[in-house]
C-alpha cells in the first residue's frame, strides 16, 4: 500500500540539496517491549553522520481518535496499552488529569500504593534499558545478568498486580487492589537485593573495557540545545538541567516520600547509565520507604460514569521522561478530546542533534542512549556523500558493524564457533565473556 | 561468574516442571451459569467488548413477562484486566490461573457456558 | 499564587488579554493570532519559561483551537488561540521554542493546520505518504473511523 521503507522517496532520491534541507531519523532498535518502529535516513560523509531525516508513524494506532467513542474507564486501559513499559504511568496520568474534574480526593493509601508501583515500574525498565546498552554495545554478558535480576522486580510486580507488564492497578481516585499480607519484608529484602546489584553494575561499567571503549565521549550535547529542544526525563538531567515532575510538580505520593534527583554534568553516555543506575537505587529506597511507612485507609473512592465538564492536564514521570495528558470533558460518557504526549516524542529532537557528527558505529548506542520507546528497527537506509553509495541494513547488520569497528579482533573465528556475521546471537553471547 | 555457577540456573524447566504462580495472578476467565442473572453489567464495562448478551427468551415473573438475557464470551478478545469480575454483584466471574489458552480453532475461545441451557 | 503566574498576570494586564488561573499553580491565557508571537516571546526570554510540554489541537466547531502548554518547576500556563476552520493557518514559534517543530507537525497532519514559518510545513510526520489529498484530516469531528477505513481500503477484524 505504501513505499516500502528501505526506498528513498521519489522526490528526495533528486540529490544532495534536497537532504541537506531536511532531516529524516530513522529509529528503532529492536526493542522487545516497544512498540512503534521509526525509520531514519542517515546522510554520511565517509564515517561521519551529517544529516538524519526522520519519518515516524509506522504504528500510529489512532489512540486519542479512539478515546473520543469510549467511555472514560474504558480509555484508562487502552491508554495502559500505549506502551509496555511505562503502562502504569501512562493510567495513572490519565487517570490524574479525569480526577481533577471530579470533586474527589484520592485516599492517602492509594497515593503510596501508586508510588510504589510506579518506582517498581521504573527500577525494571531501567534494568531493561542497562541489559539492551550491553547487548548494543557487544557485551552480552552484561545484558544476560541485568535481565537476570529484572525478574526479581516483575516477580514482585506479580504477585501485587496479578500481571507483569500491563497492571491494571489504576481506578479513578484510587487503585483497584490492595497490597498483599505480608508482603512487607519480601518487597524490603528484595530492593536491598537490587540496590547492591545496581552498585555491583556500576563497577563493571567503569571498569569493563568494552563499555568503557563504547560509551565514553560518545553522545555529547550542550545543555543549552537541551533545553531549547525541551528535552525530558534522563536526557535532560545528564546535561545537568535538574528537571524531574516528581520534583518539580509532586503527584501521587512523592510530596512525603523522600526523593533524590540525580543530575550529573558527563554529558556523555557513559554518564547516562551511571545516571540510570544512580536513579534505580533511589527508587529502590523509595519503594522501602513508602513500604514501611504505608498509610491505612480505603483504597478507592467510586466515581460516577458521568464526569463533569471541563479540562485538565496532568504530567508524570516515566521512566523515560515526561508524560503529559490534557483532558476535555463536556459532560457526558465519553472525553470530548484526549492528548497524550510520550516522552520519547519530546526526545526526538535531542537525538537527532545527538547523531550529527557521530560515527555510523555509535548509532545504535546513541539511539538507545534516549531510550526510545519504538518496537523494532525497521530498516536504516544509509547514503554516502563521499563514495556516492547508496544502502540499507537491517538493525543486527548495524550491531555487528559497530562491534566490529571497535573491536577488531572478535571479528576472526572464535574457537570453532560460529563466525560474526551469522545472523545469531549465540555467537555475540561467547563474545561477550 | 563463580557465584552464578553455584547458584541454580535461572531458566525455568517449563513445560517440564509446573510453573509456581502467585496468588493474584490474572488468567483465563470463567463464568459460574448458576449465579448469573443475566444483569449485563459485565457486558456494559467490559472495555475489550468481549461480552454479548444472546436473548433466550422470557419468562413469567407474576403477571409480566421479564426477557432472559444470558452473557456469551468471545476470550480471544478478553485483555484480563478484570473490570467485569469487579462489577459483578452475584460473584460469577472469576480469572483463573490457567494462561495455556493457545488453540488452533479460534471457537474454542468462545465460552458459551452460561448461554447453554 | 508564585512569582512567576503573578509576573504573567502583570504582563496579560498591560497587553489587554485576560489571565484565568485554573488551579493554584495553572493559568489559562487567551490570545489572539497577532499577540501570539510576542507574548510567547516575553513568556520565554524574560519569564525564563521554557519547557513546552506539547502542543495540543482541538476542534471547536468552527474554529481549531491550539493550546501551548508550558511548563516552569511548580507552574503551568495554557496559552490558547484559535484559527478559523475556513483557512487554518497558524504562526509558527520554532524559532523561539525550536523543540516545538515536531509538535506542529503532528497538528499539521491531524488537524490540517499549516503554520507559517515552519521549514517543514508540507512534510508528513504521522501519516502515511499516500494519504488520499480528499480524505479530511484524521482528529476533526466531522472525520469518521468508518470513512478513514473504507478510503484506505482497510477491513475490521471480525469477532
Amino acid at each position: 500500500m505504501s513505499t516500502p521503507p528501505d526506498q528513498p522517496r521519489r522526490e528526495e532520491s533528486a540529490g544532495l540539496m534536497e537532504y541537506s534541507t531536511e532531516s529524516l531519523v530513522p529509529f528503532g532498535p529492536i526493542h522487545p517491549a516497544l512498540k512503534e518502529p521509526e525509520y531514519f535516513k542517515l546522510v554520511l560523509e565517509g564515517e561521519r553522520i551529517v544529516n538524519v531525516i526522520p519519518r515516524i508513524g509506522y504504528v500510529h494506532r489512532g489512540l486519542e481518535k479512539a478515546a473520543e467513542s469510549r467511555p472514560w474507564v474504558q480509555n484508562m486501559y487502552m491508554f495502559e496499552r500505549t506502551c509496555g513499559i511505562c503502562s502504569f504511568v501512562h493510567s495513572l496520568c490519565y487517570g490524574q488529569a479525569v480526577e481533577e474534574l471530579t470533586l474527589y480526593q484520592v485516599p492517602r493509601r492509594a497515593k503510596y500504593i501508586r508510588t510504589i508501583i510506579a518506582e517498581m515500574e521504573r527500577i525494571h525498565s531501567h534494568l531493561l534499558w542497562v541489559g539492551l546498552m550491553g547487548h548494543w554495545a557487544g557485551f552480552d554478558t552484561l545484558f544476560m545478568w541485568v535481565w537476570n535480576d529484572r525478574e526479581v522486580v516483575l516477580d514482585l510486580v506479580e504477585a501485587i498486580a496479578g500481571n507483569r507488564v500491563h497492571k491494571s492497578m489504576n481506578a479513578f481516585c484510587g487503585v483497584r487492589r490492595d497490597m498483599p499480607e505480608n508482603m512487607e519484608d519480601r518487597i524490603v529484602e528484595r530492593m536491598k537485593f537490587l540496590t547492591d546489584r545496581a552498585r555491583y553494575y556500576k563497577e563493571v561499567i567503569d571498569t569493563e573495557e568494552t563499555m568503557l571503549a563504547r560509551t565514553e565521549n560518545i553522545g555529547r550535547v550542550s545543555a543549552d540545545t537541551v533545553e531549547k529542544l525541551c528535552a525530558v526525563g534522563p536526557m535532560a538531567r545528564y546535561v545537568g538541567l535538574k528537571r524531574d515532575v516528581r520534583l518539580n510538580d509532586p503527584y501521587a505520593a512523592y510530596d512525603e516520600v523522600p526523593l533524590d534527583v540525580i543530575t550529573t554534568t558527563e554529558g556523555d553516555v557513559h554518564a547516562l547509565l551511571k545516571l540510570r543506575l544512580d536513579e534505580l537505587i533511589v527508587s529502590a529506597n523509595m519503594v522501602t520507604y513508602a513500604v514501611e511507612n504505608l498509610p491505612d485507609g480505603p483504597i478507592r473512592v467510586k466515581v460516577p460514569p458521568i464526569i463533569p465538564a471541563g479540562e485538565h492536564s496532568s504530567h508524570c514521570e516515566a521512566p523515560r521522561g515526561e508524560i503529559f495528558y490534557y483532558v476535555k470533558s463536556t459532560g457526558g460518557r465519553t472525553p470530548d478530546r484526549v492528548k497524550s504526549r510520550q516522552p520519547t516524542m519530546a526526545n526526538l529532537p535531542t537525538a537527532l542533534e545527538l547523531l550529527k557528527g557521530q560515527t555510523l558505529a555509535d548509532i545504535p548506542i546513541v539511539l538507545t542512549a534516549i531510550d526510545p520507546c519504538f518496537g523494532c528497527m525497521d530498516r536504516m537506509s544509509f547514503y554516502d556523500t563521499e563514495t556516492n553509495k547508496r544502502w540499507t541494513w537491517s538493525g543486527e547488520e548495524l550491531r555487528q558493524y559497530g562491534i566490529n569497528y571497535y573491536f577488531p579482533e572478535r571479528s576472526k573465528k572464535p574457537h570453532g564457533l560460529k563466525k560474526i556475521g551469522d545472523q545469531s546471537s549465540d555467537s555475540c553471547l561467547m563474545e561477550g565473556f | 561468574m563463580l557465584r552464578l555457577m553455584l547458584e541454580k540456573p535461572t531458566t525455568e524447566a517449563y513445560p517440564f516442571k509446573k510453573i509456581q504462580l502467585p496468588e493474584r495472578f490474572r488468567g483465563k476467565l470463567d463464568v459460574d451459569p448458576a449465579k448469573c442473572t443475566g444483569c449485563q453489567v459485565c457486558a456494559l464495562v467490559c472495555p475489550a467488548s468481549v461480552i454479548t448478551m444472546v436473548d433466550l427468551g422470557t419468562r413469567k415473573v407474576g403477571d409480566r413477562e421479564l426477557k432472559v438475557r444470558r452473557p456469551l464470551f468471545d476470550l480471544a478478545s478478553c485483555i484480563l484486566c478484570g473490570e467485569c469480575v469487579d462489577n459483578c454483584a452475584f460473584t460469577a466471574l472469576e480469572l483463573t490461573k490457567q494462561f495455556e489458552t493457545a488453540t488452533a480453532n479460534k471457537s474454542d475461545l468462545i465460552m458459551n457456558k452460561a448461554v447453554v441451557k | 499564587m508564585s512569582e512567576t503566574l503573578a509576573q504573567l498576570g502583570k504582563y496579560a494586564e498591560e497587553i489587554g488579554t485576560k489571565v484565568s488561573p485554573l488551579r493554584k499553580n495553572e493559568s489559562v491565557i487567551e490570545v489572539s493570532q497577532e499577540r501570539l508571537k510576542p507574548f510567547i516571546a516575553h513568556v520565554v526570554n524574560d519569564l525564563y519559561i521554557r519547557h513546552l510540554m506539547t502542543i495540543t489541537g482541538l476542534d471547536l466547531g468552527q474554529n481549531l483551537g491550539i493550546i501551548y502548554h508550558f511548563s516552569k518547576e511548580r507552574d503551568t500556563i495554557h496559552v490558547r488561540t484559535s484559527i478559523p476552520k475556513s483557512k487554518p493557518e497558524a504562526v509558527s514559534i520554532i524559532d523561539l521554542v525550536p523543540g516545538a517543530i515536531l509538535y506542529e507537525m503532528e497538528l499539521h497532519d491531524m488537524f490540517g493546520i499549516e503554520f507559517i514559518g515552519n521549514p517543514w510545513k508540507e512534510r508528513k510526520l504521522l501519516l502515511p505518504e499516500d494519504w488520499p489529498a480528499d480524505l479530511p484530516p484524521p482528529l476533526l469531528k466531522t472525520t469518521k473511523a468508518d470513512q478513514i477505513r473504507k478510503r484506505l481500503g482497510l477491513e475490521v477484524a471480525k469477532p
